[in-house]
C-alpha cells in the first residue's frame, strides 16, 4: 500500500537529497589547475540534472496525488508480499558475506545455505525429511564448489578457520 | 581473391583432427568460464596460456582463440537460465532471455541465443578477414573526442529505454552514474566520494554490480511470494531443432544484420567493449521495433539483438588487435600476449610478413565459432536441467555462486559485500517501480564518458574544439535529436492521457 501511494514521493525526495549531496560533495573536491574541467565537473552536472528531474517528479506526483489515491482506494489493492522471508534472506545474506573472510568459505557456506533454504522454503516444505534433503544438498554443493574453484579454476577461496 | 585463397589454405591447416580436438576442449572450457559470473574470458585465456607454451605455434593460437570465443558466448547460458550475466557482455540478454525462461521457453531462448551468437561472430569474422586493414585505418581516426561522442550517444539511449515514464527512468539511470563517481577520478586520480574507505578507491566492479542488481535482487523479490506460491519449479517446454521456424528466422534477419554491424563497429574501437555494444544494439532494436512494449517481457528479438552484437564485437576487437597491435580490453590484451609468445608480430606489417599465421587465426575463429554452436546446442538439454531444481533451493545456491564469482574477480571480500549492496538497490528499485535497465546502461558507460570527455578536453583545450570533428558532430547531433524527439513524444503522450481522462 505504502509503495503504491507514496512511492513516487519517496523517490522524488530521495533524489532531491542525492542531487544536493552530490553538488555539495563536488564542491569539496579540488579544482583542476590545468584543465577547464576537473574531477568536480561531472558530479556537479549530474547533481544539477538529478535535482531538476526530482523537482519535476515531485510536482507531477503532487498534482496527481488526489486522483491517484482515489483510484488506488477504488481498486482495492492489497500488498500480499511476505516481508518476513525477504528480511530474513537479506539479514542472513549480509551476515554471510561478512563472515566469509574470518570464518572461511566452507564453514560459513555450510551454515548459510541451510538457513537460507529453510527461510525460503514454503511452510509445507519444512518437515524433517525435507531438512535432511537440504542438508545433503548443502554439504555436497559447498564441497564441490570449493574444490572445483581451488583445483579446477585455481582460485583459492577464503580458508578461515578450516585452512588447508 | 588472394584473401580467399589464403583463407582456404588456412582452413585446411586448421581442420586437422588433433587441432579440432584441442579446439573443442578449448571452447568447452571457455563456455564453462563464461557461464560462471566472476570467471571471465580473460581469466580462461590466462589459465590456458601456459598450457599452450609446449604446443606448436599455430595449435597454441587456435586453442587461445577457442577459449576466447567460448568464454564470450558462454555468458548467455546463465543470463537466460538464472538471470545472472556470466560476463558483462551478456547483460542485455537477461532482459528478454530470463522472462522467456520463466514462461517455460528456456530451450527456445537458448536456441535463439546460440544461433545468433554464431551468426554474429561469423559476420564479424568475415569482415575481419576481408576488410581488416581498411577498417584499422578508421579505428585510428577515433580520438577521445569521437569516443566521447559515442558514449554520449549511448547515454541518451536511456531516454528511449524509459519512454512511458521518462522522469523516473532518467532518475533511475542517473543513480547509476552516481555509482561511477565513487573511486578515483579519471586522468588525475583524485579520490571521490570514498568516505575514507580504502576499498572504495578502486570503485565498484562492473560485474559485481550487475550480479547484485540482477541475481541478488531477484532472490529477494522471489522471497516475497515463496510461501504463497508453494514449491516452484520453472516449466520447460521441449522444442525441436533450435526452437524457431524458418519464417521467424527470416523475419529476425534484418535486425540481426543491424546488430552485427553495430557489434563489429563498436568492437573496432578500442576501449568500448562488448557490454556497451550489446546494450546499444538492444536499445536500437527496441526503438526500431513496431512493438517496443514487448521488449523486456520475453521478446526473442531482444535476444537476437544482444547476442548478435556482443559476439560480433569479438571479430571487431581483433581488427585493431592484429593490425595495429592495440588491445581493446583485458581479454584482447591477454590474447595479444599469447599471440606474441607464439611468434606473431602484430602491427602494420602483419599482412605482409605473417599472412599465413593471420589467415590461420581467421580460419580458427570461424571453425571455433561452428564448434561453439555445436557444443552449446548439444548441451541445451543438460543446461535446462538446472531449472528443475525448486526455486527455494536454487536461489540460495545461486547466491553462493554469485558470492564466489564476485570474490574471484579481484580476490577481495569487498566485492562480495558490494553484491549485497547492489542487491538491495535492485530490490528497492523493484519496490518503487524504477526500471533497472537505465541504471545498468549508465553504470557501464558512465566512467568511460567522463574519461573520454576529460581526455578530449586535455588534448584539444576546449569543448568547442570537439565540433571540428565530423564523426563527433554526427553522434552529438543525432543524440541531441533523439533526446528532443523522445521528450516531445513523452510530452504528447502525457497530454493525450490528460484529455482522455477529462472526457
Amino acid at each position: 500500500m505504502f509503495f503504491k501511494k507514496y512511492g513516487d514521493f519517496v523517490v522524488g525526495i530521495f533524489y532531491a537529497i542525492l542531487g544536493i549531496a552530490l553538488i555539495i560533495g563536488a564542491k569539496a573536491l579540488p579544482k583542476s589547475k590545468v584543465m577547464e574541467i576537473g574531477p568536480d565537473f561531472m558530479p556537479t552536472l549530474v547533481g544539477v540534472i538529478i535535482l531538476v528531474l526530482a523537482g519535476i517528479l515531485l510536482v507531477e506526483t503532487f498534482s496527481r496525488f488526489k486522483a491517484n489515491a482515489a483510484e488506488l482506494e477504488a481498486s482495492g489493492f492489497k500488498d500480499t508480499s511476505d516481508y518476513k522471508r525477504v528480511l530474513g534472506s537479506l539479514v542472513s545474506a549480509i551476515i554471510y558475506v561478512n563472515i566469509l573472510k574470518p570464518v572461511g568459505f566452507i564453514v560459513s557456506t555450510l551454515v548459510y545455505l541451510i538457513i537460507q533454504i529453510y527461510i525460503l522454503a514454503p511452510d509445507n516444505k519444512r518437515t524433517k525429511k525435507d531438512l535432511i534433503q537440504y542438508a545433503i544438498i548443502d554439504v555436497v554443493f559447498t564441497v564441490v564448489v570449493y574444490f572445483l574453484f581451488r583445483y579446477g579454476f585455481k582460485i583459492v577461496l577464503p580458508g578461515g578457520i578450516l585452512a588447508f | 581473391m588472394n584473401a580467399l585463397a589464403q583463407l582456404g589454405a588456412a582452413f585446411l591447416g586448421v581442420c586437422q583432427p588433433v587441432s579440432i580436438a584441442f579446439m573443442v576442449a578449448g571452447v568447452a572450457i571457455g563456455i564453462i568460464f563464461g557461464s560462471i559470473p566472476g570467471l571471465s574470458a580473460s581469466m580462461a585465456v590466462a589459465l590456458m596460456l601456459p598450457l599452450t607454451f609446449t604446443m606448436e605455434a599455430s595449435l597454441g593460437m587456435n586453442v587461445l582463440v577457442a577459449v576466447y570465443i567460448g568464454g564470450i558466448s558462454g555468458g548467455l547460458i546463465s543470463a537466460i537460465l538464472l538471470n545472472m550475466p556470466g560476463t558483462a557482455s551478456s547483460i542485455a540478454t537477461t532482459f528478454d532471455g530470463y522472462p522467456m525462461a520463466q514462461k517455460g521457453e528456456a530451450m527456445r531462448a537458448l536456441g535463439i541465443g546460440i544461433v545468433f551468437s554464431f551468426l554474429g561472430s561469423l559476420f564479424s569474422f568475415f569482415v575481419l578477414s576481408f576488410f581488416a586493414p581498411m577498417l584499422a585505418d578508421v579505428a585510428l581516426k577515433f580520438t577521445p573526442v569521437e569516443n566521447f561522442g559515442i558514449c554520449f550517444f549511448a547515454l541518451t539511449m536511456v531516454a528511449i529505454l524509459s519512454s512511458g515514464n521518462m522522469v523516473k527512468g532518467l532518475l533511475a539511470g542517473l543513480f547509476g552514474l552516481v555509482f561511477c563517481f565513487v573511486g578515483m577520478a579519471p586522468i588525475d586520480g583524485t579520490p571521490r566520494f570514498i568516505f575514507g574507505n580504502q576499498d572504495l578507491l578502486a570503485g565498484f566492479n562492473q560485474l559485481t554490480t550487475l550480479i547484485g542488481i540482477f541475481a541478488v535482487a531477484d532472490i529477494l523479490i522471489s522471497a516475497e511470494e515463496m510461501n504463497a506460491k508453494g514449491v516452484q519449479t520453472i516449466p520447460v517446454t521441449k522444442v525441436k531443432g533450435f526452437g524457431f521456424s524458418m519464417k521467424e528466422f527470416i523475419s529476425w534477419l534484418p535486425g540481426a544484420l543491424r546488430s552485427a554491424v553495430i557489434g563489429t563497429g563498436i568492437g573496432i574501437l578500442p576501449g568500448i567493449g562488448g557490454s556497451t555494444s550489446g546494450m546499444l544494439s538492444y536499445v536500437t532494436a527496441k526503438n526500431m521495433s513496431k512493438h517496443p512494449e514487448t521488449f523486456g517481457q520475453g521478446e526473442p528479438e531482444g535476444i537476437v539483438a544482444t547476442e548478435c552484437a556482443n559476439n560480433a564485437t569479438i571479430g571487431g576487437a581483433m581488427i585493431p588487435l592484429l593490425v595495429l597491435g592495440i588491445p581493446g580490453d583485458g581479454v584482447t590484451a591477454m590474447m595479444l600476449g599469447g599471440f606474441l609468445i607464439h611468434g606473431l608480430s602484430a602491427g602494420p606489417l602483419l599482412f605482409v610478413k605473417n599472412a599465413d599465421v593471420v589467415y590461420g587465426i581467421f580460419a580458427a575463429c570461424m571453425v571455433c565459432d561452428l564448434i561453439m554452436l555445436v557444443v552449446e546446442w548439444t548441451c541445451i538439454k543438460a543446461f535446462v536441467q538446472v531449472l528443475k531444481v525448486p526455486k527455494h533451493i536454487l536461489m540460495p545456491l545461486i547466491l553462493v555462486l554469485c558470492a564466489v564469482g564476485a570474490y574471484a574477480t579481484n580476490n577481495r571480500v569487498f566485492d562480495v559485500q558490494s553484491i549485497i549492496v547492489f542487491g538491495i538497490v535492485g530490490y528497492i528499485y523493484h519496490k518503487f517501480k524504477l526500471p533497472t535497465t537505465p541504471f545498468v546502461l549508465c553504470f557501464l558507460v558512465g566512467s568511460m564518458t567522463e574519461t573520454y570527455l576529460r581526455r578530449g578536453i586535455m588534448s584539444y583545450k576546449s569543448f568547442g574544439a570537439f565540433f571540428t570533428h565530423p564523426i563527433f558532430d554526427f553522434f552529438w547531433f543525432v543524440a541531441c535529436g533523439v533526446l528532443i524527439w523522445s521528450v516531445f513524444k513523452e510530452f504528447k503522450a502525457a497530454q493525450q492521457k490528460k484529455t482522455a481522462a477529462k472526457s
